[in-house]
C-alpha cells in the first residue's frame, strides 16, 4: 500500500542541519494498523507527513498505490490525499469559527466523492456527538474536538487514516475511545498508521515500528 | 473574535476609500461648476477692439475710439471649432446729455456657440428700454418706467441700477441697434467682450484662453485682443489647482486603503496557519485556497463599495450644499459613481489580497501541523 524507500529529511536551520528522518525502509500493507513509537524529536510526524504527501523527502521515494507521490505535482498529490487519506492530529486542527458539522464537511468538494450533511451526520452520531453539530470547537471538550476531527478524517471514505498523537491531549477513557475508532476504520478495511506515546493502541496493532534519531530502531509484527 | 475584528477592519478600509471617493467625486463636480460660476462672475476675460485703436487712450477713456463691423461678432460665432463661451457686441461712446457726460452703451444679445445657451452674462436690453447707471438716476431724479429722450428718440427707464462705484455710474445702457441707430453708426462696434469658460468647451479644457486668442486673430484679422492676463491666469491656475488636487489626494487615499486592507490580508494569512495547513491536509490545493482568499476580498470590496457609496453619496448631500452655495442644488447621488465602486472596490480589494493569497497557497503546511 505505503512503501518507504531510503526516505531521508533533513530541515535546514539557522543553527544548523537537522536530520529527522535517515534513509528510512518501509513498508505498510493494504488493512494494516500500525503504530509508531519513539522519543521526542525522533522523526514520527515527519515520517506521517511525509507519507501522508505534505512533506517532501530531501531523498528517498515514498510510493503510493505504485506511484512515487513526490514525482506528481502538487495539484495530484493534494488529490492523493483528498481521495486516500484522513489525518487526524494531536491539536484536533479544527477551524475555531466553523461549527461542528461544518467543521466535519470541511472536506466535501476535495474528494471523489462529495458527501453531503446526512453523511455528516451519521458520522456524528456514529461518534456520539449528534447533539452538538452546531457547537463551536471552543464549547467542546477535548475527547469530542477530536471526535470531530476524526469524523472530518472519515468523510471522504480515506483508505489509510494518519493519526499524529490523537490521544496525546485525552486522558485514558477518551483516549481507548479514539483508538477504539481507529480499530472500527481498520475492521472495515482502512489501513491506519498511528503515532503515540500511548500504549492504548498497542492491543489493536499488527506491527509496532520503533524510530530514534530519525532511524528504524526496531519493527516486529505485534500478533 | 480576531476574525470578525479583521473583516470589520477590512471592510472600513473599503467603506473608507469609497466613501472618500464617492463624497469627493460627488461635491467635486459641484466644486468645478462652481468654479466655472464663481468664475464667470468675476468677469469677461477677453476684450476684442479695432487693431487701430490707441490703447494710452483706450485705457484712458475705457474704450476705443475706433469701430469694427458689428457681424465680426457673428462671423465669430459662426464659425465651426472656436471654443468660446459668452460674446457680446458692445458699442460705447461718451456723450453729453442734459448736460451731464455720460458714457452711451449700446449691447447686443449675448451670443452662445450653439447648442450652449447660458444665462446671460451681462444685461439683456430690450428695443427701446435703457438701463440708468446711480449718478444719473440721483441727479436727475429718474425711476424705473420713466420715458426719456436720448436725441430726440423715446427710451423708457426699465431699471434704474444701484451703486457700483465705477464709471457704470454715469452709464446708459440700450440696445446694440438702438444705440447705433441714435449715433448714426449702423452696424458698427467698438469692442467685443468675451469670456472663455474654461471648462466643458468640447470636452477641451486646457489652454483655452491661449486658443481662443489665437484663433480670433486669426479670424478677426482687423481687431486686437487684450487679455486680462491676471484674472485668465487666476482662472486657470484655479481650476488647474482644482485637478491637481483631486489627482493628488486620490492615488493616496488608494494607495493607504491598499496597503492598509493588504496588512490585515497578511494579518489574517497568519492567523490562519494552521487552518491553511488542515485544508492542504484535507486535500485543499492551492488554487482553492487562493480562492478562498480572494473571494473573501471580492464579497468584502462588494459590501464596501455599496456602504461606502452610501456614506459617500451621503457626506456630500449632507455637507457639500454648506461648502458649494451657488452650485448646492446640483449636488446629486450619482448613481455611476455606485458602479465604478462596485468594479473598482474589487479589483482594487485583489490585487491587496494577492499577496497574502500568495504566502498562503506557497507555506509550507508540514511546518504548521508541527506546530504545538
Amino acid at each position: 500500500m505505503v512503501r518507504l524507500e531510503k526516505v531521508s529529511k533533513i530541515y535546514r536551520t539557522r543553527r544548523g542541519n537537522v536530520k529527522a528522518l535517515d534513509e528510512v525502509s518501509l513498508h505498510i500493507k493494504e488493512n494494516e494498523f500500525a503504530v509508531v513509537r519513539g522519543p521526542s524529536g525522533s522523526g514520527k510526524t515527519t515520517l506521517l507527513l511525509s507519507i501522508g504527501g505534505m512533506l517532501r523527502p530531501t531523498e528517498g521515494k515514498v510510493i503510493a498505490n505504485g506511484r512515487d507521490i513526490y514525482a506528481t505535482s502538487k495539484q495530484e498529490r493534494a488529490k492523493f490525499r483528498a481521495e486516500n487519506i484522513g489525518f487526524i492530529f494531536q491539536l484536533f486542527h479544527l477551524v475555531p469559527y466553523l461549527n461542528i458539522i461544518e467543521n466535519v464537511l470541511l472536506p466535501v468538494g476535495v474528494g471523489k466523492n462529495w458527501p453531503g450533511r446526512t453523511d455528516a451526520r451519521k458520522l456524528l452520531e456514529r461518534l456520539n456527538l449528534s447533539e452538538r453539530d452546531y457547537h463551536k470547537p471552543s464549547e467542546l471538550s477535548a475527547g469530542e474536538k477530536q471526535r470531530t476531527a476524526i469524523a472530518r478524517a472519515l468523510l471522504n471514505q480515506p483508505r489509510i487514516i494518519l493519526a499524529d498523537e490523537p490521544t496525546g491531549n485525552l486522558d485514558p477513557e477518551n483516549a481507548g475511545q479514539i483508538i477504539g475508532y481507529l480499530s472500527e476504520f481498520h475492521r472495515g478495511g482502512g489501513t491506519v498508521i498511528v503515532v503515540t506515546h500511548g500504549m492504548v493502541a498497542d492491543q489493536y496493532a499488527d506491527r509496532i515500528i520503533y524510530l530514534r534519531d530519525g532511524q528504524i530502531e526496531k519493527s516486529f509484527e505485534n500478533k | 473574535m480576531h476574525r470578525k475584528q479583521n473583516f470589520i477592519f477590512s471592510l472600513l478600509a473599503i467603506v473608507t476609500a469609497v466613501a472618500l471617493f464617492v463624497s469627493f467625486f460627488t461635491a467635486g463636480e459641484a466644486s468645478k461648476r462652481e468654479t466655472t460660476r464663481l468664475m464667470r462672475d468675476i468677469g469677461f476675460n477677453l476684450r476684442i477692439i479695432p487693431i487701430e485703436t490707441d490703447m494710452e487712450k483706450f485705457w484712458a477713456t475705457g474704450f476705443s475710439e475706433y469701430t469694427m463691423p458689428e457681424n465680426y461678432v457673428y462671423d465669430f460665432a459662426s464659425h465651426e471649432g472656436l471654443s468660446y463661451a459668452h460674446l457680446t457686441a458692445m458699442l460705447q461712446k461718451k456723450v453729453s446729455w442734459r448736460g451731464i457726460e455720460v458714457i452711451l452703451t449700446g449691447i447686443a444679445p449675448e451670443v452662445s456657440p450653439p447648442g450652449m445657451q447660458k444665462p446671460p452674462m451681462v444685461f439683456s436690453i430690450e428695443r427701446g428700454t435703457v438701463y440708468i447707471g446711480f449718478e444719473l438716476v440721483r441727479n436727475l431724479g429718474l425711476k424705473n418706467g420713466d420715458v426719456i429722450d436720448i436725441f430726440d428718440k423715446p427710451f423708457t427707464i426699465a431699471q434704474c441700477l444701484s451703486e457700483s462705484g465705477s464709471e457704470d455710474d454715469i452709464r446708459i445702457y440700450a440696445h446694440l441697434h438702438d444705440v447705433q441707430n441714435i449715433m448714426n453708426m449702423e452696424n458698427k462696434i467698438n469692442e467685443i467682450k468675451a469670456l472663455q469658460c474654461l471648462c466643458f468647451v468640447n470636452g477641451e479644457n486646457i489652454n483655452s484662453v491661449t486658443l481662443l486668442r489665437e484663433q480670433l486673430a486669426r479670424f478677426l484679422p482687423d481687431a486686437k485682443v487684450i487679455l486680462m492676463q491676471s484674472i485668465a491666469s487666476a482662472r486657470e491656475n484655479q481650476r488647474l489647482m482644482t485637478e491637481e488636487y483631486f489627482g493628488f489626494i486620490m492615488p493616496i487615499v488608494l494607495v493607504v486603503c491598499m496597503v492598509w486592507i493588504g496588512v490585515l490580508a497578511i494579518m489574517n494569512v497568519q492567523e490562519r496557519r494552521q487552518e491553511i495547513g488542515i485544508m492542504r491536509a484535507l486535500g485543499y490545493g492551492s488554487g482553492k485556497i487562493a480562492l478562498l482568499f480572494l473571494g473573501k476580498a471580492v464579497a468584502i470590496a462588494l459590501v464596501g463599495a455599496v456602504v461606502g457609496f452610501g456614506i459617500g453619496t451621503g457626506l456630500a448631500l449632507k455637507f457639500g450644499p454648506d461648502i458649494f452655495k451657488v452650485t448646492a442644488n446640483t449636488i446629486k447621488p450619482t448613481i455611476e459613481l455606485l458602479y465604478w465602486s462596485l468594479i473598482a472596490s474589487p479589483a482594487v480589494c485583489a490585487l491587496s489580497f494577492f499577496i497574502p493569497a500568495m504566502i498562503a497557497i506557497t507555506q509550507d503546511p508540514a511546518i504548521t501541523l508541527r506546530e504545538e
